[in-house]
């Protein structure tokens, strides 16, 4: 029972921060109709970008966050700036392959200059836990990551409801055209958007840093269960990505304890698989004929 | 009489490449042709699903790997010769064709692109944890291969050259090349086609949508597998990387992109440019040729560094190449030589 | 004999009556106009009628039989066929080929069909754009490859969603002509439109949607002197 409770509040957590990544695919989804499919290779850039700050200048991995978010919105506006704009009006099938080359660059830059080893970062606290209960502990990192999670998911929600920019951004992503008739600089909101989705990917990636390891070809895993949190919680909704992430966290952990880690990811595409059978637009949405 | 010339062209080109491992012993070019056959074969296959009906299967590499690992299981385990074993894994992929066609071909929008991933990813964890039966990530080596007989006589002994891999690669490039043909002159092809222009236009006249496109899918599927189960008996050896890995599924897609999707001569094109790129990367050639026109000196760190990763920089370099086709090239070579074909036409006019 | 039965049909979308509640009949042979301001859910009925959208509520029969849950597919093969008001040619492919693609819903061989196109292509007046893409052609031609793909698939009752909108007098002169063609082969029509010149020279009925719900139906006669049209429509030009 312990174990259950214990591995059911793990996944919990890690599925906090795996809504992170979640909600910068369904933000960047909303506002461009683009599905990125280099959203994991930005959440591995974000690991990276973490495990340099701590091995070689010695800042916590919690606080590289700091510098994280900044330096991947600033490189997510950028990359829209430059290769995704210009793909807004192309099909849809182009705007996939050029976010597919656009994570094979990043993921094989990283590799080149990393080799494909497995990367960690050493904390004093990375396997120190606290006691719940007799038998119910919960790591600490684990919890300061979703903790930190949570701050942002709430800030993301005060930007994008209380804010004039906030509104801008959701009033582009219900429709651009009439958002551009209403005067809204839509190419700006578009940037603003990838950025902060690029942001919350990195950050997302930058906070699992304490209790997981990285490796090049980690984003593309992620980038799938970045589009299972998406589906589930139904395209462009905050809260449903939040949800889809905890669940997607919960599967896997579960699946890792009760079948066996080496199928843990499997667990998360078969639900994947599952959601489009049984369920295709997503937990919350409507179901559509 | 351009369809005469047309075949009159293809009849020599055919001539040449029979005649070829006569003419030219080097086992190295004989096996960069080969790999050019299996890429022949792999883009064709791709293109029927993915240039005819516009369904961007980034998943390929599923039926890739279930050729090749039902092929060589079969051999190493059962010792049945892959003229049986590649049947056997066309049967398995139409029928893992057949669970995501159901699942996804109900569906619009990028569904089907994610769930292609997911299903080659599925296979790809499952091939590493399954070790009873794939000997998960250390894979299988194919022993020995039994000589092809016909009665007594022996067609092919695989033991002693190159050589009847590479008439089987071509016969497979042939092959895939016919089936292409075939679907893109019959009615399939037509649906596909209107599949892919306009779904909504097409189910207007009549079109079963979904049925049409898991035709597309199984076809694609059966004839992915053989390239699969080709390129397992060719190398000898199946792991879970080489045969499933995302990166197997972008080349796949890359042939026709660079090539040109929905065309008969897009993907044939596409395997020329790319094989020979992919294989002078992986081998330093661009190093060594770096080296030789003394852009970088040998024991510079520059020089160092090429040596020691250009290598494995190949999936870089398709990354980059995906991009760049996208943003300036999106019809591919086929799209652009027509353009300049078009354009000349109209300056002559 | 009525060809088309639709009764009690009402389309909703979350709460909002796109379609409320409209029955009427179409008869063999003649050629129904369907009118109503924008937003009356002319297009929404199509989509209904053709199994874009199921009903909500109601029942379409055609030819004797439930079109309920039937796939469009399968309504086209039934002998049923629209056009598109925002028009949907495949782009990439030729105007010939457009048109096979609606004539292989009846033959599975290409010759055939590249007989039958071709000769839904002259009744139409394209014959000579033929090789040109399906892209690259003007509105005035789009529209007329529209219902040559549609006359290709050999329909019972064939559907118009305002096949003159956008066309200049001479062209919108020649679709007229083409659609008293197309009765005179016998074929039935109903037709949206927003030109009421055209729809009250060609309709042989006409039934007027507002809001969703019928308003009135009649010869062209009845209805312009029904004075809930004219409310209707001057309600919608004093807006």
């Amino acid at each position: 029972m312990s174990i259950f409770l214990y591995s059911l509040i793990s996944g919990i957590l890690t599925g906090g921060v795996y809504a992170l990544i979640g909600i910068g695919l369904t933000l960047i989804f909303g506002v461009m109709r683009i599905i990125n499919f280099a959203h994991g290779d930005l959440m591995m850039l974000g690991m990276y970008g973490t495990y340099l700050l701590s091995t070689f200048l010695g800042v916590d991995p919690f606080v590289s966050v700091l510098l994280v978010f900044p330096a991947m919105f600033l490189f997510g506006g950028l990359l829209q700036k430059a290769l995704i704009n210009r793909m807004l009006t192309s099909v849809a099938q182009n705007q996939i392959l050029l976010t597919i080359g656009l994570g094979l660059i990043l993921s094989n830059t990283v590799m080149l200059i990393f080799t494909s080893d497995y990367k960690t970062v050493t904390t004093s606290y990375a396997s120190s836990t606290l006691k719940l209960s007799e038998n119910v502990s919960v790591s600490a990192p684990l919890l300061v990551a979703f903790s930190i999670t949570a701050a942002i998911t709430a800030g993301l929600y005060w930007f994008l409801q209380k804010t004039d920019t906030g509104q801008a951004i959701r009033a582009t992503a219900q429709d651009r055209d009439a958002a551009r008739l209403m005067g809204i600089n839509v190419s700006r909101m578009s940037i603003l958007a990838f950025g902060l989705g690029s942001a919350l990917a990195g950050t997302a990636g930058a906070l699992l840093m304490p209790t997981t390891y990285t490796f090049p070809q980690i984003g593309s895993v992620f980038t799938l269960k970045a589009f299972v949190i998406t589906v589930l919680g139904g395209m462009g909704s905050v809260v449903g990505a939040t949800l889809g992430g905890i669940l997607i966290g919960i599967a896997e952990s579960l699946s890792a304890v009760y079948i066996s880690s080496g199928w843990k990811d499997v667990a998360v595409f078969v639900l994947f698989l599952l959601v489009l059978l049984f369920k295709p637009s997503g937990l919350l949405g409507k179901s559509r004929t | 009489m351009r369809a005469a010339l047309k075949l009159t062209l293809f009849l020599i080109v055919l001539g040449g490449l029979v005649a070829f491992p006569r003419m030219v012993q080097s086992p190295y070019f004989l096996q960069l042709m080969i790999l050019v056959f299996l890429a022949v074969a792999q883009g064709q296959s791709w293109n029927i699903l993915g240039g005819y009906a516009g369904q961007h299967s980034v998943g390929h590499a599923a039926y890739f790997g279930v050729g090749a690992y039902v092929t060589l299981i079969l051999l190493q385990s059962r010792q049945i010769p892959p003229w049986w074993g590649i049947w056997a894994g066309v049967v398995v992929a139409v029928i893992v064709a057949l669970i995501i066609g159901a699942i996804c071909f109900r569906l619009r929008g990028p569904y089907f692109v994610l769930a292609s991933i997911a299903v080659a990813e599925i296979m790809r964890l499952s091939a590493t944890n399954l070790k009873g039966l794939t000997n998960g990530a250390e894979g299988i080596l194919a022993t020995d291969i039994p000589s092809l007989r016909w009665g007594e006589r022996v067609v092919a002994d695989f033991s002693i050259s190159k050589v009847p891999f590479y008439y089987i690669g071509l016969g497979l490039a042939l092959l895939t090349l016919g089936v292409a043909w075939g679907v893109a002159h019959s009615k399939l092809g037509y649906y596909l086609q209107a599949i892919r222009e306009d779904q909504d236009a097409a189910h207007s006249l009549g079109i079963p949508i979904a049925r049409y496109k898991n035709y597309g899918l199984m076809i694609s599927a059966a004839l992915t597998s053989m390239t699969g189960s080709f390129f397992g008996v060719f190398v000898g050896f199946v792991d879970p990387p080489t045969v499933l890995g995302l990166d197997v599924s972008v080349q796949i897609m890359l042939i026709c992109i660079i090539g040109g999707m929905g065309t008969l001569y897009g993907p044939v094109l596409g395997a020329v440019v790319l094989v020979p790129l992919a294989e002078a990367l992986r081998s330093n050639a661009v190093t060594d040729l770096l080296v030789k026109v003394g852009a970088v000196s040998p024991e510079s760190k520059v020089g160092l560094f090429l040596k020691e990763n250009l290598s494995h920089a190949h999936v870089l370099i398709y990354g980059i190449l995906v991009v760049l086709v996208i943003l300036f090239m999106p019809e591919g070579i086929v799209g652009a030589l027509r353009k300049l074909t078009a354009r000349r036409r109209r300056e002559v006019a | 004999m009525a060809i088309l039965e639709i009764s009690h049909v009402s389309r909703f979308f979350g709460g909002l009556a796109a379609n409320a509640d409209v029955s009427f009949s179409v008869e063999e042979g003649r050629i129904m106009g369907l009118i109503g301001p924008n937003g009356a859910g002319k297009t929404t009925l199509f989509n209904c009628i053709t199994g874009y959208y199921p009903p909500s509520r109601g029942e379409i029969r055609f030819d004797g039989r439930s079109l309920n849950g039937l796939q469009p597919d399968r309504i086209c093969k039934l002998g049923m066929v629209r056009t598109w008001q925002k028009v949907r040619p495949l782009a990439k492919l030729s105007v010939l080929d457009n048109v096979m693609i609606g004539a292989l819903a009846r033959t599975h061989s290409l010759n055939k069909a590249r007989e039958l196109a071709m000769v839904q292509l002259t009744v139409v007046g394209l014959e000579r754009r033929a090789d040109f893409l399906a892209g690259g052609l003007p509105i005035g031609e789009r529209k007329k490859l529209e219902v040559a793909r549609a006359l290709a698939t050999q329909p019972k009752l064939l559907l118009l969603d305002e096949v003159m909108g956008g066309l200049n007098p001479a062209e919108s002169e020649e679709i007229i002509q083409l659609i008293l063609a197309i009765k005179q082969q016998g074929l039935t029509q109903m037709v949206i439109e927003h030109d009421m010149k055209a729809i009250m020279r060609i309709s042989d009925r006409i039934v007027v949607l507002n809001s969703g719900e019928k308003l009135a139906e009649g010869t062209p006669e009845e209805v312009v002197s029904n004075q809930d049209v004219v409310d209707a429509y001057l309600g919608e030009s004093h807006a």
